[in-house]
């Protein structure tokens, strides 16, 4: 079963998967996942330049510390 | 999105009151303005309730701990807070009882100017526990004659005042029920109805949101000021909100930053922009998004909410929370399978879909459009059902 990934905002460049199957690697809209990504937990809609914003809800709620490729996980360790 | 206001806009049937503002429902209210007359209410109301039998509503009581001794600011926004309630547009003839003669006769002064049906009484002017019950039984057949001349007649969604709330909140109201509510309060908004959202304390870490989000910078400071000062409140208590925030279970849930928890609850205001920021109970002066300035427990804000004029409130939920108030629907709002598939007995508007990727946040927006109308026109929520809720007035400093 493909992903369930929520996109909140036109603007966003992370979704949120709202499922619990982390086997699947592709999401409903064809986004490919890198690695296992939790309920409730982000995903990079597209590729983010280090020091970019994380744009969620159409607002800046962080900054990249690294560069982050499309489908990976964004979370503590890549975003402050 | 290209829709048009006019696409946008509904009408719904609701009772135009005389000073202009529409019901949604027309109660018939017994409002006890001290705890001191609370149980004769009571009583009353269980009596009369009882006489007029099965199929008729019941009385909506308005009773809280309303109390005397208290200091000038205290007193006086809890009389203001009592006013405000007696005189909602939701409710259709009341009657209000006090202890004593001489609150009654104030009350009464205090009342005659709105031109609705109220009677005013006092339980000591009474000839005993038995009389204040029968004098508050005949009051109330009286005032329920007058429930009849008001009759529903289509509105604009420009004539509603809608509260925004959420409670037992979690990933998936963060993302479903709060986002779903923010798409249709844009179209409320866009159409010319008046938004209140509160909680002030939900909004720390949400200044920027409110900086880009408000009409003028005049309103932005002044929301903003009144996020420091709790937030300034609660650390003078031990509590330093934004050091542990996100909290590891936060983290472990998903949650990445403050702005991100902060967001998930303001994002219930969708795109629109602050018109206004208003003290607990102040009515907005203008159509539009409203901030008010209340504690975050959800029983509290509606009170304050309703009290500046709302005939209904959004609750968003992710686990299931009871809050509500018997003046005004509550609509809740979940998206979390779990409670939809648990506690549907207490769900109005469900958003199952949204998890599965079935529909999205504007179809989800216009479901709760649909559940908005539905219940304007007078379709019981389930918070009515169970006759949910409470007035709580927050109190500023210790009473005498």
């Amino acid at each position: 079963m493909p992903r369930i990934a929520l996109t909140v905002h036109p603007a966003d460049n992370v979704v949120t998967l709202l499922d619990f199957d982390e086997t699947d690697m592709h999401t409903h809209d064809g986004l490919l996942l890198r690695g296992r990504i939790p309920f409730g937990h982000k995903a990079a809609s597209r590729p983010i330049a280090h020091g970019d914003p994380i744009i969620k809800y159409g607002v800046a709620i962080g900054v990249a510390t690294r560069t982050i490729a499309a489908g990976e996980h964004v979370h503590v360790h890549n975003c402050r | 999105m290209s829709t048009t206001a006019a696409e946008s806009s509904f009408m719904f049937d609701g009772y135009v009151r005389p000073d202009g503002r529409v019901g949604i429902r027309n109660h018939l209210a017994l409002v006890s303005t001290v705890a001191l007359a609370n149980r004769v209410a009571e009583l009353a109301a269980a009596r009369f309730d009882a006489e007029r039998g099965p199929g008729s509503d019941p009385v909506l009581r308005v009773s809280g701990e309303f109390q005397r001794g208290l200091q000038t600011p205290d007193a006086m926004l809890q009389d203001q807070i009592i006013e405000q309630l007696i005189t909602h547009p939701n409710i259709g003839a009341a009657v209000v009882l006090c202890h004593d003669r001489r609150a009654a006769q104030s009350w009464t002064r205090r009342l005659s100017q709105f031109g609705r049906p109220i009677e005013v009484l006092a339980v000591m002017e009474s000839k005993g526990v038995g009389h204040a019950i029968d004098r508050t039984v005949q009051a109330l057949k009286a005032q329920a004659l007058m429930l009849g001349d008001a009759l529903r007649t289509p509105c604009p969604l420009s004539s509603l005042s809608i509260a925004l709330e959420c409670g037992g909140s979690d990933a998936s109201s963060a993302v479903c029920a709060n986002p779903a509510i923010g798409r249709f309060v844009d179209r409320a908004v866009g159409a010319g109805a008046t938004v209140i959202v509160s909680e002030t304390a939900e909004f720390i870490g949400g200044e920027d949101v409110v900086r880009a989000q408000s009409i003028d910078p005049d309103i932005a400071h002044a929301i903003i000021d009144r996020i420091a000062q709790v937030e300034s409140r609660m650390s003078g208590d031990g509590d330093h909100y934004r050091g542990v925030n996100p909290t590891a279970e936060n983290i472990e849930a998903g949650l990445t930053t403050l702005t991100e928890k902060t967001m998930g609850a303001v994002c219930k205001i969708g795109t629109s922009r602050f018109a206004g920021c208003l003290a607990f109970g102040e009515r907005p002066d203008r159509p539009g998004l409203h901030f008010m300035d209340t504690p975050f427990f959800s029983p509290c804000s509606i009170t304050g909410m309703l009290a500046a004029g709302a005939q209904l409130t959004l609750f968003a939920m992710g686990v299931f929370n009871p809050s509500g108030n018997p003046l005004a629907p509550t609509l809740k709002i979940c998206g979390n399978p779990d409670t939809l598939a648990h506690w549907a007995d207490g769900i109005d508007v469900g958003l199952a879909e949204l998890i599965d990727g079935r529909i999205g946040l504007d179809q989800a927006g216009d479901r709760i459009a649909e559940a908005v109308r539905a219940v304007a026109c007078g379709a019981t929520t389930h918070t009515e059902r169970w006759g949910e809720g409470q007035f709580i007035i927050p109190r500023m400093l210790p009473s005498f």
